[in-house]
């Protein structure tokens, strides 16, 4: 675009161009500070009236390097980095990580950490689910909803930082298991949360299911046909609300999907509002995933591995064993060095399939460490979907891909 | 290092591993069907393949690319039908000839099997573009090109994607690329300017 668009004000009209028979279009500049966008994505609408003509997403506001910063850090020191992709459900972004290097390593978890990581993953899904419902709610004009939904985020945090010290950014996995032992009282913390929270989503739904505003604002917008949903790559709610039933979990079992029992929800239409549909029960089955992992979970075992020589041995034995206290120096001054190769793992962000390409050559440091975003695929959508739409559309267009800039903008 | 290492000692070697992708075909790439049909189909472009913690790589010319890859997806037997992702690796410091790998990973829905199909190119050679075959390809060509430079041929509109449009210090995640880059930035609050971090592979 040749245009010369300024970037003051969130929305505004930098060029008006007159059309035949009296038709004019005029380019609208929306963001990077526009509140709706949910961070600082910018999008460029070429309209007719009110209807869209062209929709141009600009990215890389806050674009980082963290691929490029993976090239100069070693195995372990990248996990925190995984963190400030996808802040809003930061262990799925562990986990798919430590699952790629672990894949590359050829090592395991123990069984219960192992549930555990689940019990964590699925909670970093409902957390980052309250934020999508919030948020895409309060776009749409419920302001309500978001209150509502980051009351219970609290305490998922508050889980969170039980575990490890952290809400947000939480740094908390590590290979072979957790950096720390488990509290106690946690899995009754869980099992508290699950049973509270299923009570407080049905008052969300009642709220919106069918509130005439949000079907109004939600039925027959931004439908995704089902070949166009697999031709856009897009995964996740997006893929599932257009029927296509794709689910990492179900499809290629990571971690011990195949242990427990849950439905994978989808849609008929492929609007906002089955995606919507597709994200509320996806909430329903976490919470069945994470009480049939409470349930399976061994009351007692180690969370982390201890002999292999890709795992940061336990602090006790380091103080006492000559043997571990050398390997921990090790691990610390040089890192470990997994064999030469290259995996793709891919695991079931809330947001979609988040994959992490990890190639090895031997040493300390990744060759190359690729993070295959959910969101950043999925906005690839958002011309498709707006063109035609209305404007106010827009913003009910980028709620309901659930973008997290951090994420797509890496 | 032995299996027993890797695996944390004897007797504790599950049936089904933690970090399994699902894969329940054969391992070896003789018998692999998407292999087998390539290999037929395409017997000048097919270079070799690689099995690696039972995820397959395809490696083929570069040419053929496109045309391997549109084959995988309408094959009625294979049907690797969704791009699960598109990057490139520069390969600089581990082979002379070919520099750049670009890497298509593969995923069929309908059989629930991964493939990774690789081609190695020299700078400035064209790769054929995916967006013809997938419109997902879109963005993730346009990011490979910003953070590589490869051109690729058929692309609608190859801009840069997460670097601003008049960036013109080149494409950062090259290995000769320095960390902090090529020049130096003013730091906000302080006096010099940011230190450049010394690389062996300075821009000639």
């Amino acid at each position: 675009m040749s245009l010369e668009i300024s970037q003051g004000t969130p929305v505004e009209i930098s060029e008006e161009r007159a059309l035949s028979e009296g038709r004019r279009q005029m380019v609208l500049n929306m963001g990077p500070q526009h509140p709706s966008t949910h961070g600082v994505l910018r999008v460029i609408l070429t309209m007719e009236g009110e209807t869209i003509v062209e929709c141009d997403p600009v990215l890389g506001y806050l674009h980082r390097g963290v691929e490029k910063l993976g090239e100069t850090h070693r195995y372990s020191q990248f996990v925190p980095w995984t963190d400030r992709t996808d802040y809003v459900a930061a262990p799925s972004n562990n986990l798919g990580y430590i699952l790629a290097v672990e894949k590359l390593c050829g090592i395991e978890a123990p069984e219960r950490a192992t549930y555990w990581r689940m019990i964590m993953g699925e909670l970093a899904r409902l957390a980052s689910h309250l934020v999508w419902l919030g948020t895409h709610a309060l776009d749409i004009g419920a302001l309500s909803m978001s209150l509502y939904c980051f009351r219970e985020r609290e305490l998922i945090l508050d889980i969170f930082e039980k575990q490890c010290g952290a809400r947000l950014t939480t740094n908390m996995m590590e290979m072979g298991g957790f950096s720390r032992p488990m509290p106690d009282e946690l899995p009754g913390m869980v099992r508290d949360f699950c049973k509270e929270f299923l009570e407080k989503q049905k008052e969300y739904e009642a709220l919106l299911s069918s509130n005439p505003i949000w079907l109004s604002r939600t039925r027959g917008v931004g439908v995704i046909e089902p070949e166009a949903a697999i031709s856009y790559s897009l995964t996740g709610a997006c893929l599932r609300g257009s029927g296509i039933n794709y689910d990492v979990r179900k499809a290629t079992p990571y971690l011990y999907y195949d242990r427990v029992d849950f439905e994978v929800p989808l849609g008929t239409r492929g609007d906002v509002y089955d995606r919507y549909l597709v994200r509320m029960e996806e909430m329903r089955q976490s919470v069945r995933i994470i009480e049939q992992c409470l349930d399976q979970m061994p009351a007692d075992g180690p969370l982390s591995l201890t002999e292999s020589p890709y795992v940061i041995p336990p602090h006790d034995t380091v103080m006492t064993t000559a043997e571990d206290m050398q390997r921990h120096f090790i691990w610390v001054i040089k890192g470990f060095s997994p064999p030469k190769g290259e995996v793709y793992q891919a695991i079931e962000h809330s947001k979609g399939e988040l994959g992490y390409y990890v190639v090895s050559d031997g040493t300390p440091i990744p060759y190359r460490v690729r993070l295959r975003t959910p969101d950043f695929v999925n906005l690839q959508s958002l011309p498709y979907m707006a063109q035609g739409a209305a404007l106010a559309d827009v913003v009910a267009l980028i709620g309901t891909i659930d973008i997290v800039l951090g994420s797509v903008d890496r | 290092m032995s299996e027993e290492q890797l695996t944390g000692g004897p007797g504790d070697t599950p049936a089904r591993r933690v970090w399994d992708t699902g894969y329940w075909g054969p391992t070896e790439p003789e018998n692999h069907p998407a292999i087998v049909a390539v290999r037929e189909q395409f017997p000048d472009a097919y270079v070799d393949a690689v099995n690696f913690r039972d995820e397959m790589t395809l490696r083929v010319e570069r040419p053929a690319l496109r045309e391997v890859v549109q084959y995988l997806r309408d094959e009625r037997s294979l049907r690797y039908n969704f791009l699960s992702d598109l990057t490139a690796v520069d390969m600089l410091r581990l082979r002379d000839n070919p520099r750049f790998d670009v890497v298509v990973q593969l995923y069929s829905i309908p059989n629930r099997q991964r493939l990774r199909v690789k081609s190695g190119f020299n700078d400035g050679d064209p790769v054929p573009s995916m967006v013809p075959l997938f419109e997902g390809a879109n963005w993730l060509e346009r990011e490979a090109y910003d953070m590589f430079g490869i051109v690729f041929e058929g692309h609608p509109d190859l801009r840069r994607m997460l670097l601003p449009d008049d960036w013109d210090e080149g494409h950062p995640l090259r290995k000769d690329y320095p960390l902090r880059g090529y020049r130096e930035y003013v730091q906000p609050g302080y006096e010099s300017p940011a230190p450049r971090v010394s690389s062996r592979f300075r821009r000639p």
